[in-house]
């Protein structure tokens, strides 16, 4: 199986995105979920898709090692590809680089200053990012769009954030964005939900311009692979 | 003679260079009475460390050789082996950890868990290793216990917890609160023998109950009786609690930590009644051995002194007594001048003496029981081999035994030098499975190789400081290997009539990928196309073509080769004709199948403050690294990548320069990956090239 045919019959392909990777809208966006449910999956998911369309994904990852997170990837594309080896699959991890960060220790400045150092001495230039772990409550709006800015000015065609809500916090954005992100959703054009309902689990749709799927779709998770199950 | 086991324990000490584990070694020995006088690593008084007893090693003030020891603590006999940090040398810790019960993993209080460590860590789980830990040099600023407990949990994934906990820290440290007696333990004296123990300060009191209840409650999981005693919220005896941590250890479910400073003089007693209370004594751990008899059946030894003997042995030594071998006895009993065999050779070897030793000391003994670690004196035999008595025949399992992927020539400037070299080959070669030698038939040159720069750096010291053998040495080599990435047919006929009886074989098939494995051969014949006696040949002749590839010199692997059809004269064909018609077939598929040079990538993790993050990964970079990820935490920083072992000569130089000397990296071997078009390119040029030149 090429990487395009394995691009083209990716589960993501539900959410209606461009498989060609000729989508040229550059756009944020933002897993929500509460603590265990699946965020890190689904963040992989689009990771891998935009490695497999050649681009270069730069995965943070704030609190977890380097070697669980590239297990997520292992794992995802093992189930993406049915357990079948890809040929080129040392050439597609050539376009992932993981950076980790202690909870305590990551700031917008300095993830700013290590991209920096990574583009300006052409050592990795990506395309996509993912930050997965970002804390939202210690992060204001201001601080956010500005880190939106920066990432513009690096050229990143996509972003997606992760962020954990808590059951017992009930604020909600108009549009239906729960705490903490309530008050930063005008800054993503993408937000998803997961959430588990009585026998199943839901990737609720709650904005996303770069889908060809309207706001407020549901879509079923497999519980056991975190892929969006096929209609 | 028996005796009870389970006051025996075999444990190593391992760590990440410089973490001190020598000099803990040494106080060790001092508390046990095993030494009268401490000596530092690198001390002023010139004597080094009792356990580096090569001279290279007190030298650098790094450890080599595990050096096998034996102390009393109490009335626990405990064999230690020292195993070397630097993952050059991991055979030494991995052969160590093969014969060990448990081991100390000993951690810089202000370095935490480093790249060493994490490998050391992983080799324990392999060979399934309880442990327990020790956070070293607590007097050093920035020493701070709790965050590398921390990182025991989150980089090494063990259910890590202080079973202490510090009074003062770095210059003020003077000892440690016992969370389970919940005393407060000083140690005293000038070499801190004196301990004394008295309540805990009043100050700490708070922080060391909240402490004791958190660890309570995570080895309450491993003890029913335990969980009902807190329960029950009344007085706990502390037997329960012991009783708790030693089971979670031994079941590798829990990891207890203690600290201190051996260089101080602070925790080391503490440590070794750990290593009494929570390690396994021999019995405790099961070991397997291969039944030779009974097509290999695995089965588990016995401990028992009176079933028959299995001992194996794990270390070479060619030291000032003669030759040693260090033993591991599994069951059995062995005295001085018993018979052995050897099941590898079958050889019959009589024991004439029998010792322990104390690094380079040693003690005669008069027998040797299960669970021993001992040396034996003048048996001929290689690291790994088993001995039995005749009532037995087995083989401990093998040890995984990584390829060697670095490569240098070494020529003796005289005929003396030559004659020393080969008896210094020859036993490195005994020594240590990773070190190989041979000498290469086109250029007459011998050649070295094994794991890295500093691994071979380390032989050719030996082979000058302790056989006297002065060598010039050539630029170091990789191994480059060929592989082929399609299939391809042949037919290939070798016919040759000059008079006399002639040759002739035709020899048909394909070559093909072989995913896991070097080399297959499949015989597809029918019809008797080639006689039943020549395949054998034709196998021959192309294990010969495998053994050196046509684009760059380097051995062919990852093929099968698939014979289906052929043919022969009745009185022509001989079994040279096969074989040359084999080879002929060979060269005709290769180039063909889609050849390609593959090179050793090595996982290099490089180490250092932050600040020089985006040096080291531009350095990474500029040598064909493939940086996989960064780890960040505060101040300090990670980087790991995947980098041709090619690329990395020299690169500690580079490295120091870059980060002033404060950063440091390991490598070890990850895997072939084919070697980009350029690259393969100029190989391909520079072996054509001394190919015209030699012709």
């Amino acid at each position: 199986m090429g990487n395009e045919a394995l691009s083209a019959k990716n589960p993501l392909r539900a959410l209606g995105l461009e498989s060609d990777g000729t989508d040229e809208r550059r756009s944020m966006g933002l897993v929500m979920a509460r603590a265990g449910l699946g965020k890190t999956a689904i963040l992989v998911q689009f990771a891998l898709d935009c490695m497999l369309l050649g681009n270069k994904v730069l995965h943070v990852s704030i609190g977890e090692s380097v070697d669980k997170t590239r297990s997520w990837y292992d794992d995802l594309l093992s189930c993406l590809t049915e357990g079948e080896k890809l040929k080129d699959i040392p050439a597609i991890m050539k376009n992932r680089m993981i950076m980790t960060f202690k909870e305590s220790s990551f700031s917008n400045a300095m993830f700013e200053e290590r991209l920096n150092d990574l583009v300006a001495q052409d050592i990795y230039v990506p395309d996509c990012l993912i930050i997965d772990g970002y804390d939202f409550e210690e992060n204001d709006y201001a601080a956010l769009a500005e880190f939106k800015k920066f990432m513009k000015s690096k050229g990143l065609k996509m972003v997606w954030f992760s962020a954990v809500s808590h059951r017992e916090d009930t604020r909600k954005s108009a549009e239906g964005v729960p705490a903490p992100c309530h008050e930063v959703d005008d800054l993503f054009e993408n937000v998803l939900l997961i959430k588990p309902t009585e026998d199943s689990i839901t990737l609720d749709i709650i904005k996303c311009d770069s889908c060809g799927i309207s706001p407020g779709t549901q879509l079923k998770l497999d519980p056991s692979t975190m892929l969006i199950q096929k209609v | 003679m028996s005796r009870d086991l389970s006051k025996v324990r075999n444990i190593g000490i391992s760590a990440h260079i410089d973490s001190g584990k020598t000099t803990l070694t040494e106080r060790i020995l001092f508390y046990t009475n095993r030494i009268h006088a401490i000596h530092e690593v690198r001390g002023k008084d010139g004597v080094g460390a009792k356990m580096d007893s090569m001279e290279l090693e007190k030298e650098r003030g790094i450890t080599i050789q595990s050096a096998a020891t034996y102390c009393t603590w109490k009335d626990i006999d405990i064999n230690i082996i020292d195993t070397p940090g630097h993952v050059d040398f991991t055979v030494e810790v991995e052969r160590a950890l093969r014969v060990l019960d448990g081991a100390v993993l000993v951690l810089c209080s202000v370095g935490g868990v480093q790249s060493q460590s994490i490998t050391v860590n992983r080799q324990m789980t392999r060979y399934n290793v309880p442990r327990i830990a020790f956070v070293n040099k607590c007097d050093r600023t920035g020493a701070n216990p709790m965050k590398v407990t921390q990182q025991l949990r989150d980089k090494l994934d063990l259910n890590a917890h202080m079973l202490q906990m510090p009074i003062g820290l770095e210059n003020d440290l003077v000892g440690m609160v016992d969370l389970v007696e919940m005393k407060a333990v000083y140690y005293e004296g000038d070499n801190g023998e004196k301990i004394r123990i008295t309540d805990i300060p009043a100050d700490m009191v708070d922080e060391a109950e909240e402490k004791r209840a958190a660890l309570l409650e995570e080895v309450s999981m491993f003890s029913d009786d335990l969980m009902e005693a807190l329960l029950e919220e009344g007085e706990i005896d502390t037997q329960l609690i012991y009783d708790a941590i030693r089971k979670g250890t031994l079941a590798l479910e829990f990891t207890p930590v203690f600290m201190g400073s051996a260089y101080k003089n602070k925790g080391v007693q503490s440590l070794l009644d750990a290593v009494e209370k929570y390690l396994p004594c021999p019995t405790d751990v099961k070991n397997t051995a291969l039944d030779l008899k009974n097509n290999e059946e695995e089965f588990q030894v016995t401990n028992n002194p009176a079933d028959p003997l299995i001992m194996l042995a794990f270390k070479l030594e060619d030291g000032r007594y003669g030759q040693l071998t260090y033993i591991r006895t599994y069951q059995g009993e062995l005295n001085k001048g018993d018979t052995v065999f050897n099941s590898r050779t079958g050889k019959k070897v009589k024991i004439g003496r029998l010792c322990r030793m104390h690094s380079d000391e040693m003690e005669e003994i008069e027998y040797c029981g299960s669970g021993d670690i001992v040396a034996l004196f003048g048996v001929d035999c290689a690291s790994g081999d088993t001995f039995t008595d005749d009532r037995i025949s087995c083989s401990m399992d093998s040890m995984h035994i990584p390829e060697p992927v670095i490569s240098l020539a070494v020529i003796p400037v005289d005929n003396k030098a030559q004659i020393n070299m080969s008896k210094a080959l020859n036993r490195f070669t005994k020594e240590d499975p990773t070190f190989k030698t041979f000498v290469d038939h086109e250029t007459g040159e011998t050649i070295i190789s094994g794991m890295g720069e500093l691994h071979l750096e380390v032989y050719i010291e030996r082979m000058k400081r302790e056989y006297k053998a002065e060598v010039t040495v050539g630029a170091p080599q990789v191994a480059y290997r060929e592989t082929i990435t399609q299939r391809a047919d042949f037919d290939y006929t070798h016919k040759k009539q000059t008079g006399g009886s002639g040759q002739f074989g035709r020899v048909a098939g394909y070559l093909e990928p072989l995913e896991e494995g070097e080399y297959e051969f499949v015989d597809n014949i029918v019809g008797g196309a080639i006689p039943r006696e020549f395949i054998s040949s034709c196998d021959k002749g192309f294990q010969k073509s495998v053994e050196k590839g046509s684009l760059c010199g380097s051995a062919i692997t990852g093929v099968r080769v698939v014979i289906n059809d052929g043919a022969f004269h009745a009185v022509d064909s001989s079994d040279v004709a096969f074989q040359l018609a084999s080879i002929g077939g060979f060269k005709q598929g290769y180039m063909k199948a889609g050849p390609v040079i593959m090179e050793p990538i090595m996982k290099v993790a490089v180490e250092g403050p932050s600040e020089f993050q985006g040096a080291v990964m531009g350095s990474l970079n500029q040598r064909r690294g493939m940086i996989i990820g960064t780890m960040e935490e505060g101040t300090y920083t990670v980087v790991e990548a995947e980098v041709p072992l090619s690329e990395m000569f020299g690169y500690s130089t580079v490295l120091r320069s870059l980060t002033q000397g404060k950063a440091e990296f390991t490598m070890e071997f990850a895997t072939f990956k084919p070697v980009p078009k350029g690259v393969g390119e100029e190989l391909i040029k520079k072996y054509q090239q001394e190919k015209d030149k030699s012709n």
